[in-house]
Formats: C-alpha cells, sequence, structure tokens
C-alpha cells in the first residue's frame, strides 16, 4: 500500500511524551504521529513501552510531562465520556460478568451515548445491529460469552467497541491467543473498518510478519524511544530487526502480498 | 425475571403472614383475618399483638434485609470481589466501635443515640476507608485492604472498650449489635423507609453503571465511565443504605453478601434485574431469620444476626467450594 506520509493528516499525535509508573519511567521524549483512516502497527519487543503508549493515546495513563493531541485537540480538555465516543479501545484480557451475552455486551457499547434517564433509541439499536453485522456475530448475539470460543469472544469485544462509534480503534494484541484463522479473519475486519469506514486504528501486534503484511503505517519501537516509523518498507530492514530485537534476519519481498516479510536466521 | 418476582413475592407474603400469626401466642387464621379487616367482634388483644409487635417487626425486617440486598449488591459490583459486602467498608465494624463507646462512655445514653450512633460510626469508616485509600484515585483492592486494616483496628477499639466497661453496660452493647429486629415500632419503621426511599431510588436508577464498572476500571474508563465519581457515588449510596440498616437493627450478617449472589444465580448479571431480586431475597432471608429464631427456642428469642449467620457461614463455604473447583 504506497502512501505519501505528508499527504495523510495525523489523528492522534503523541506530543514530547513521558510516560512512568512510580519511579518507573517507560517512555521518554516520545512525538507520534498516527496517520487518519490507516492502520498502524505498533511493534517492539516485550518491554518496549507498545502497551503502555497504546494505554496513554486511550486516555487511561495521563503522560507527565507531554500531550496526546486527538484532532489537533489535547484530549485533557475531553471528558471521559467524549473521548468514549470517539476512541474505542480493547485492552488485553477484558473479563466480563458470567452468563452476559454478546448483545449485553455490545450494548454496554452504547454508554458514552446515552444520558443517565436516556432511553434506548433507534440509533443505539442500529449501532448495535451493525457493530454485530460487522463482526459476523449476528447469528451468535443471544450466546452468553463463556460459550464463544476465542476468536469469537475477541469479535464480541470489538463489536462492543465499535458500537462506541468512534472513528478511532485502539487494539492491545488483538491477535494474541487466536488461532491462525481467527487471526487472518480479524485482521481483514481491521482493514475493512479503515478501508470502507473510514476508522483510524491502531494496534499493539506482536507479529512483525502480520504487522508488515496488514498495516499501512509501522511504528517499531525500543526501549520506549521510536527506532523507525512510517511504510512497512521503510520500516522493517535486516538492520532495524537486528537492533531493535537483537535477531539476525533474512527480509525479503512476500511473493503473495508484495510486503516484506523477515525470516529469522 | 417476572416470574422470579412473582414466586419471591409469595414466599415474601407467606413469610409474613406466618410472621403475623405465629409467636408465644398464635393466632388463628380467623382471628388474624378478623384483626386484619378491623372486624367489630375482633379481640383488641390480638391487635395489639398484631400492629404494636408484630407487623412493625415484619415490616422492619422486610426494610433492613432489602437494604442490606441493596447495598451488597452495589459493594459486589464496584468491588468486582466475590466475597466483598458492606462491611469491608467498615461500615460493620464503624458501627459496633461507635455503639460500645455510647454504652460504655455515657452514663445512661438514650436510646435514640444509639442507632445515631451506630450510623454515624460507619459513615465515619466509609469516609475514612475511602479517602485513605485515594491515591490519585481509587482501586478496588486498595479499598478491601484498607477496609480490613481500619475493621479490624476499630474492633480492637470495640474489645477494648468491652473489656474494660460495666459488664451490664457491655451486654447491653451487645446485644444491641446482635443485630435482632426485636426493638421495632411504626415509628422507627417509617423513619426507615423514609430514609431509605431516596438512596434505594437511586440506585435504582445507577443500574447502568454498576453494569459497567463491573468490567474493571480500565474498560469501563474507555467507555466513557468517570469511574472514580462513580464509585465514590456508590460508596456513599451504601453507607447511606446499609449504614441506615445497622443503624436500626445492629449487625445482621451475610445478607448483604448472600442475596446478590443467589439473585445473580436467579437472573443473570443486569443489575436491572439483580437489584429488585436481591431486594427481595434479602428481606425473605431476615424475615425467616427473624421467624426462626423467634420460634426454634421460644420462649428465649435468638437475634436474627445469629441467625443469618447460621445461614451465612455454609453458603460462604459453599461459595469459595465452587470457586475453588472452577478453577480446577
Amino acid at each position: 500500500m504506497p502512501e505519501d506520509e505528508h499527504t495523510v493528516p495525523a489523528k492522534l499525535v503523541a506530543q514530547d511524551v513521558a510516560i512512568a509508573y512510580g519511579d518507573h519511567r517507560i517512555v521518554a521524549d516520545l512525538d507520534l504521529l498516527l496517520p487518519e483512516r490507516r492502520f498502524t502497527a505498533l511493534i517492539g519487543p516485550n518491554g518496549s513501552g507498545k502497551s503502555t503508549i497504546l494505554r496513554s493515546l486511550a486516555g487511561l495513563k495521563a503522560p507527565s510531562p507531554g500531550s496526546i493531541l486527538l484532532d489537533g485537540r489535547s484530549i485533557e480538555t475531553l471528558s471521559t465520556r467524549e473521548m468514549a465516543r470517539r476512541v474505542g479501545v480493547l485492552l488485553q484480557g477484558p473479563v466480563a460478568p458470567d452468563g452476559l451475552t454478546v448483545r449485553d455486551l455490545v450494548q454496554h457499547g452504547r454508554y458514552p451515548h446515552r444520558s443517565l434517564f436516556g432511553r434506548w433509541s433507534e440509533g443505539d439499536q442500529s449501532a448495535c445491529d451493525e457493530a454485530l453485522m460487522l463482526t459476523g456475530m449476528t447469528t451468535l448475539a443471544d450466546a452468553t460469552l463463556e460459550t464463544l470460543s476465542g476468536g469469537q469472544r475477541q469479535r464480541a469485544w470489538i463489536a462492543m467497541t465499535l458500537a462506541q462509534h468512534g472513528d478511532v480503534l485502539l487494539l492491545d494484541e488483538p491477535t494474541t491467543y487466536l488461532d491462525l484463522a481467527h487471526q487472518i479473519e480479524l485482521m481483514n475486519l481491521i482493514t475493512i473498518l479503515v478501508r470502507d469506514h473510514g476508522k483510524t486504528v491502531v494496534a499493539v501486534l506482536h507479529d512483525l510478519n502480520q504487522a508488515a503484511r496488514y498495516a499501512d503505517h509501522i511504528v517499531l519501537l525500543k526501549g520506549g524511544k521510536i527506532r523507525a516509523a512510517g511504510p512497512p518498507y521503510d520500516v522493517i530492514s535486516q538492520e532495524a530487526i537486528a537492533e531493535v530485537f537483537g535477531v539476525r534476519s533474512l527480509v525479503i519481498r512476500d511473493p503473495v502480498a508484495g510486503t516484506p516479510l523477515c525470516i529469522p536466521l | 425475571m417476572t416470574r422470579w418476582c412473582i414466586f419471591l413475592v409469595m414466599v415474601l407474603a407467606g413469610l409474613t403472614v406466618a410472621s403475623l400469626a405465629l409467636g408465644d401466642v398464635a393466632l388463628s387464621w380467623r382471628d388474624l383475618w378478623k384483626t386484619l379487616i378491623g372486624a367489630q367482634d375482633a379481640d383488641p388483644q390480638n391487635a395489639m399483638i398484631l400492629y404494636d409487635l408484630r407487623l412493625p417487626r415484619v415490616l422492619l425486617a422486610v426494610l433492613v434485609g432489602a437494604a442490606l440486598a441493596v447495598a451488597g449488591t452495589i459493594t459486589l459490583a464496584i468491588m468486582r470481589n466475590p466475597l466483598a459486602e458492606p462491611g469491608v467498608l467498615g461500615i460493620n465494624s464503624g458501627a459496633a466501635a461507635a455503639v460500645m463507646a455510647v454504652i460504655v462512655l455515657l452514663q445512661d445514653p438514650p436510646m435514640l443515640l444509639l442507632p445515631a450512633a451506630g450510623f454515624l460510626g460507619a459513615a465515619a469508616m466509609a469516609a475514612a476507608v475511602y479517602l485513605l485509600s485515594w491515591r490519585g484515585g481509587t482501586s478496588s483492592l486498595r479499598i478491601i485492604l484498607i477496609g480490613i486494616g481500619l475493621g479490624s483496628l476499630a474492633s480492637a477499639a470495640t474489645t477494648f472498650l468491652s473489656a474494660f466497661g460495666e459488664i451490664g453496660d457491655v451486654q447491653r452493647a451487645m446485644i444491641w449489635l446482635a443485630g435482632s429486629v426485636y426493638d421495632a415500632d411504626l415509628v422507627k419503621v417509617r423513619f426507615l423507609l423514609a430514609w431509605l426511599i431516596v438512596p434505594l431510588a437511586l440506585a435504582w436508577m445507577a443500574t447502568r453503571e454498576l453494569d459497567l464498572i463491573r468490567f474493571g476500571d480500565e474498560t469501563a474508563k474507555s467507555f466513557g465511565q468517570p469511574v472514580d465519581r462513580v464509585r465514590g457515588f456508590m460508596i456513599v449510596l451504601c453507607t447511606l443504605i446499609s449504614g441506615a440498616a445497622v443503624a436500626a437493627a445492629g449487625l445482621i450478617g451475610f445478607v448483604g453478601l448472600v442475596a446478590p449472589h443467589v439473585a445473580g444465580r436467579l437472573v443473570g448479571p443486569a443489575h436491572a434485574r439483580i437489584l429488585p431480586v436481591a431486594a427481595l431475597c434479602g428481606a425473605i432471608l431476615v424475615v425467616a431469620a427473624d421467624l426462626v429464631g423467634r420460634l426454634i427456642i421460644a420462649p428465649i428469642q435468638l437475634p436474627a444476626g445469629i441467625v443469618t449467620g447460621l445461614i451465612g457461614a455454609p453458603f460462604f463455604a459453599s461459595l469459595l467450594w465452587k470457586r475453588h473447583h472452577a478453577r480446577g
């Protein structure tokens, strides 16, 4: 997917961001641009700060110092509710109470659009129906979550974030624990969301080749700093992989997708 | 859901009638009916037994049970811990310490001071637990740990006071704390109802918040819920509700723990369903406990709090057992 970075406006921006838990600093001096209507993958070794950065972009962990801008406006000035209307987040291993059905779960996604006494509206209903349809969960809507497979459950949670109707979707390792078929299914769903529904998707991914194949934009992180950012071919190189992961590899052209393919030596 | 509600209301009605009819002086169905409809040839003594003794008592039991169950449901949701009940917020130990202090330290305190002291002790403890666990935000685990810590501190104070107080005073305090609805009257019932109506209505309107906060702080936040504010508000509601129940009836344990779990098992995870069903279960539990306590070794009356403890302990154990086995 060819892309000229200068023509794509940034949807989310991290400006001079540092993030610490207590005295333990995880990210420092981070400047990050996430292009609008594109699928960005955050990759890097364990402890490189990927998930922390995602949390910060989601407004769940305030940077100090630094700020996160959404459409050019600091998210600190947005209320929790307003933020949730614009940005959907799926964290790792979310837990739902026993007995909850897929439909119940997805309906909770409408929370930021409803006032305290607001009734369930037609808009809410159509948003839920659409979210179920996009994720292919319509026929499973009345199943309880604990009866679903891992892949179905993950799709149910994604449907919940889609029902939020934000134009940004932040996903923390959405493919972990999924088998190959479900991983591909999820990547295809993300592609559809970006291409046909104008969403900006940012996902933390562990699989380099998956990121290279499906993402429009890759941010390669090491030790809380950006090592490289840009389209897959600019980012995935033998030198970068060696430096960031400490793994010698051969990067070739994927014979199917034409994207870079990294083969460890 | 509707079926369960109808069933539970019928059980509660049956227990209520039994509570009105049974006791040291058993009333026949006919006498009970006559007195209730105010028939001309009704025995005035029966009217006295019914309206001054048994009716207020059963009404108080219903209110206290429902209040404890609702407070328990709220605590369970905001703490996300299956063993959390309002006592975790320090409400019970705070009330116990305050009542013990008033009875032991004051000479002949007026009876009205006891519920007031109980409520204030409960509220002060809940506030202390919440404030001490605040560190740029709250976390349910921190609240639970600090609640346990402050709770044992308050229990130590209670024990200290009882060790050095007059034996008669201490006995009075222990009876008050044992958790009973024996000294009910209609004034108390009306006061409790008036007190509870607003917080119970607010809890009922906030069921969607309870549904969401149960997903965990970060998930709830990412769906737009101001988690800290909601939790603070819920703790205030919980204190108002269970603090008042404790002030009215002393410490009746396990209802706040058992009722929400039973309700969850009956009608699923949505709080719009759990809350009313839990309230009914709580009312049934306390009315039944009071009835059993009155009859089982009559004429001696066993406080309802002791009976609920007897029911609650095995339930607690089975809860642990099931969780243990669910994990494999």
